[in-house]
């Protein structure tokens, strides 16, 4: 109870103090990093390398220490981060799971809504491609091919709500094409059953598609960005190649727990700030081919509003349940 | 460039002596981490990848690897001592380890499992420098209907896996395949006998149910029954604390047997090291002149699931390095680790890096031998704990079973679910319903499950796919002749 007391003394301070700086808070301990993936995920992997990142810049005067909270589809997460309320020592990796199932899922007890958006860091791009010696050079040609045969071909994907299913539903309801929906638990089968003939097309990240293309093995069709990466100058944007369709990009970003005072959110902020000025940051990036996409609190907050918004949107067009 | 070449290089690599040394830090960890039953490679791995970004990249993807390929060495340990599984793939271990143990042959068990491992760890490695590139552009011509009728020939085992009762012996595995279909549905993203629990939503951890129906149910009944008095002999002397040269005779076809189901089913990348054991012993007890006698204490009923699950993973790096295609947890990782540290995984990585290639080619033949020298003396030091009173033993493997499937999840939800596959493992033992067709169908229900839609939703429900294509017809097939031929042998009997 002291605790709690002192850190609303605190807050109340803080506010009163004109401009709200971050110099009421310095953590004094280790703080936990919550992932919502096992260790070897896409955000476990990112989690390990900005606290590695933040270590490197001393930009936090204590370690951050990653932790894994797997499990429930991603809420076992929120809800462990949601449970830290008010803890300035907890932080977490976003994930847009956290929108699916917050819409789709009865057994979520607390949702995204519960939590306190901190930055949005990184926006991962994707591009369309098809095995090298697929008839189809443009994403025109395949969508034609997909008119001609109705649900013949297909794509290997995620599940429902992922971003490679987001793509399908709003490419198929845009052009009146239809093709299957095959998804695969794993990245590596779903390359696989591309590569394998199995399947025609599927949705991959630039990273991973540029080695194929490279070798000969893949050919881009289409890239799923706002403007062109510049590893793929030459290929074109979904709506240069035709199809003025709105996709939701995968985000990465920082939450904190419900309830911390504003002078730890403005110390937490501060260091992402200055972390995503760095040059180890930025070669992070330019690695990944992730767009520097950095967002404050307030916008974050405002930006995943719109992208729950939207995504109820098209998982009620799809004709899947969504319960709140 | 050609093999000897590339192998010479690959030894100058490995062998300096800072990667020689990270070598032997990477194999002993991973003998560590396998030991401990729960905390496994992909989570030792990634908390050591921030310390790899200061390393030379050669010298941590040889750590990294260790660590992989060491710690299938001490996954079987627990399996023979206490009959806790260590990792998932050790849980086949644990039927005929474990039985040699009761008879006294612990130390026996555990060295034909360290050489098992030596041999297929080795044959693994030799089939990744050969055939690597041939053999993953094969695996790409495997999907969905090869895999769905991979899991059948799987799921027939349970003939071979039956006790007395084949009766008993399907209604186990129609558990384990109930079990298998908890969770989020893939497909439709439907919750399936979640309860409400969102703890239930990604299903229920295979390690919950094998530690919970083997370790705990084995504890419970042998305390009831009091035999746990004279449950353990203790070995004496060394020659007993070694596998004789008649054990070691009678594993020669498990070796190999091991060595290549485990590699080839390692490739596929819709696989596991799970999978590849249980395969690995149903051949073993199938062609086997004594089978009546598995699950009693057979050598070979260690020496093929251990070698099967070392194998498994060279064959697993395989589509890894020379396409960039995870198979496994661990090789996603790996993966990850490859991109962090600037190189550039794909078809053309081993063309364009041949100093990495053959130097952790190179590090895993050493790593192997390094290996064998750490277990094999660590094998009098194990076996002593079987010297420890009953009510100490028993205290420990409890104690290790929820250490270890907390440290999986860090969740009291799963340490209750442990207590009730406990009591339910009790339960089979009292009834005599065997374990392994239930972990079997756990093993393979989800991804059987998953194949099937996913070849129906490719035929557009037409499920003539199944036999249309080749290679599934030809395991199709297999399946039939090993659900048939004991069929035929109890009619011939009838009928003599």
């Amino acid at each position: 109870m002291i605790h709690w007391s002192l850190i609303a003394v605190l807050a109340f301070a803080v506010a009163w103090t004109e401009p709200a700086a971050a110099q009421g808070f310095k953590p004094s301990k280790p703080v936990d990093f919550v992932v919502h993936t096992g260790p070897g995920g896409g955000n476990d992997v990112l989690a390990r390398f900005i606290a590695s990142a933040i270590e490197k810049e001393k930009l936090v005067p204590v370690r951050l220490q990653v932790s894994n909270k797997t499990g429930g589809g991603g809420l076992t997460a929120l809800a462990y981060l949601v449970e830290k309320r008010g803890d300035p020592h907890t932080i977490g990796t976003f994930t847009s799971i956290w929108i699916t199932t917050s819409l789709m899922r009865e057994e979520a007890k607390v949702t995204i809504k519960d939590l306190t958006p901190l930055v949005r860091l990184a926006l991962e791009p994707a591009v369309i491609v098809v095995k090298n010696d697929a008839p189809y050079r443009t994403l025109k040609d395949f969508v034609d091919a997909a008119k001609q045969t109705p649900g013949q071909l297909k794509q290997s994907g995620g599940s429902i709500g992922s971003r490679d299913w987001v793509v399908r539903q709003l490419l198929t309801k845009h052009t009146g094409a239809q093709w299957a929906f095959i998804s695969f638990p794993g990245g590596g089968e779903r390359i696989a059953a591309l590569l394998g003939g199995h399947v025609q097309m599927m949705v991959i990240e630039p990273q991973e598609a540029g080695e194929h293309i490279r070798a000969g093995t893949m050919r881009v069709l289409a890239q799923i960005a706002d403007k062109r990466l510049p590893a793929f100058a030459s290929v074109p944007t979904l709506k240069e190649a035709g199809f003025d369709v709105r996709t939701l990009p995968v985000v990465r970003g920082v939450v904190t727990p419900p309830g911390v005072p504003p002078d730890v959110l403005a110390y937490w902020e501060d260091v992402f700030a200055r972390l995503a000025r760095t040059a180890t940051w930025k070669k992070y990036l330019e690695e990944n081919q992730f767009e520097d996409a950095f967002q404050r609190s307030a916008e974050f907050a405002k930006f995943i509003d719109r992208y729950a918004e939207e995504m109820r949107g098209i998982l009620g067009e799809a004709g899947v349940k969504v319960v709140r | 460039m050609d093999i000897t070449g590339g192998l010479l290089q690959g030894f100058a690599v490995a062998l300096t002596p800072a990667n020689l040394f990270w070598c032997f830090v990477g194999v002993f960890l991973g003998t560590v981490v396998g030991v401990m039953p729960g905390l496994g490679p992909p989570a030792t791995i990634a908390m050591l990848l921030p310390l790899t970004f200061q390393m030379n990249p050669t010298s941590a993807i040889i750590m990294l690897a260790g660590i992989y390929y060491g710690a299938k060495y001490g996954g079987s340990t627990t399996s023979i001592l206490l009959n806790v599984p260590g990792e998932s793939a050790s849980v086949v271990t644990c039927l005929d380890g474990f039985a040699m143990a009761r008879r006294g042959r612990a130390g026996a068990a555990l060295g034909i499992a360290a050489i098992a491992s030596f041999i297929a760890g080795t044959v693994g490695v030799v089939g990744l420098m050969l055939i690597a590139p041939p053999l993953a552009r094969f695996a790409l011509s495997f999907s969905s209907p090869e895999y769905f009728a991979l899991m059948v020939l799987g799921l027939a085992m349970v003939v071979l896996l039956a006790g007395r009762s084949l009766v008993k012996a399907v209604l186990a595995m129609l558990v384990g395949l109930w079990i298998a279909g908890m969770g989020i549905d893939l497909f439709t993203s439907t919750s399936r006998f979640t309860f409400g629990h969102s703890e239930l939503l990604d299903g229920i951890d295979f390690v919950v149910v094998a530690i919970g129906v083997f370790a705990i149910g084995e504890v419970l009944g042998n305390m009831e029954t009091r035999e746990g008095t004279q449950m353990l002999p203790v070995p004496k002397g060394l020659r007993n604390l070694l596998p004789s040269l008649e054990e070691l005779r009678a594993c020669r076809f498990a070796f190999l047997n091991g060595s290549v189901i485990g590699f080839l089913i390692g490739v596929l990348p819709g696989t596991g090291s799970t999978i590849a054991s249980f395969m690995s012993y149903g051949l073993e007890k199938a062609v086997s002149r004594h089978p009546e006698k598995f699950g009693t204490g057979v050598p070979e009923g260690v020496a093929a699931p251990e070698g099967a699950n070392n194998s498994e993973t060279g064959g697993a790096l395989v589509p890894m390095l020379t396409l960039g295609i995870p198979g496994s947890a661990t090789t996603a990782i790996l993966l990850a680790a490859l991109i962090l540290w600037g190189f550039k995984p794909g078809p053309l990585m081993i063309q364009e890096n041949p100093a990495l290639f053959w130097g952790l080619v190179a590090s895993m033949y050493i790593g192997n031998v390094l290996l064998l020298v750490l277990n094999i003396p660590l094998i009098p030091l194990f076996a002593q704990i079987l010297k420890s009173p009953v009510y100490v033993l028993y205290s420990l493997i409890f104690g290790i079973s929820i250490v270890g499937v907390y440290s999986v999840s860090g969740s009291l939800f799963d340490v209750w679910m442990l207590a009730g596959f406990g009591l339910l493992g009790y339960a089979m033992r009292k009834l005599d319903y065997p374990a392994a067709p239930l972990i079997l169908g756990l093993v393979l229900g989800d991804s059987m499950e998953r194949a099937l839609r996913q070849s129906l939703m490719m035929s557009q429900g037409d499920l003539a796919i199944l036999v249309s294509r080749p290679i599934s017809a030809v395991i199709l097939g297999l399946a039939a002749i090993v659900l048939l031929v004991p069929l035929a042998k109890k009619v011939g009997e009838v009928r003599p």
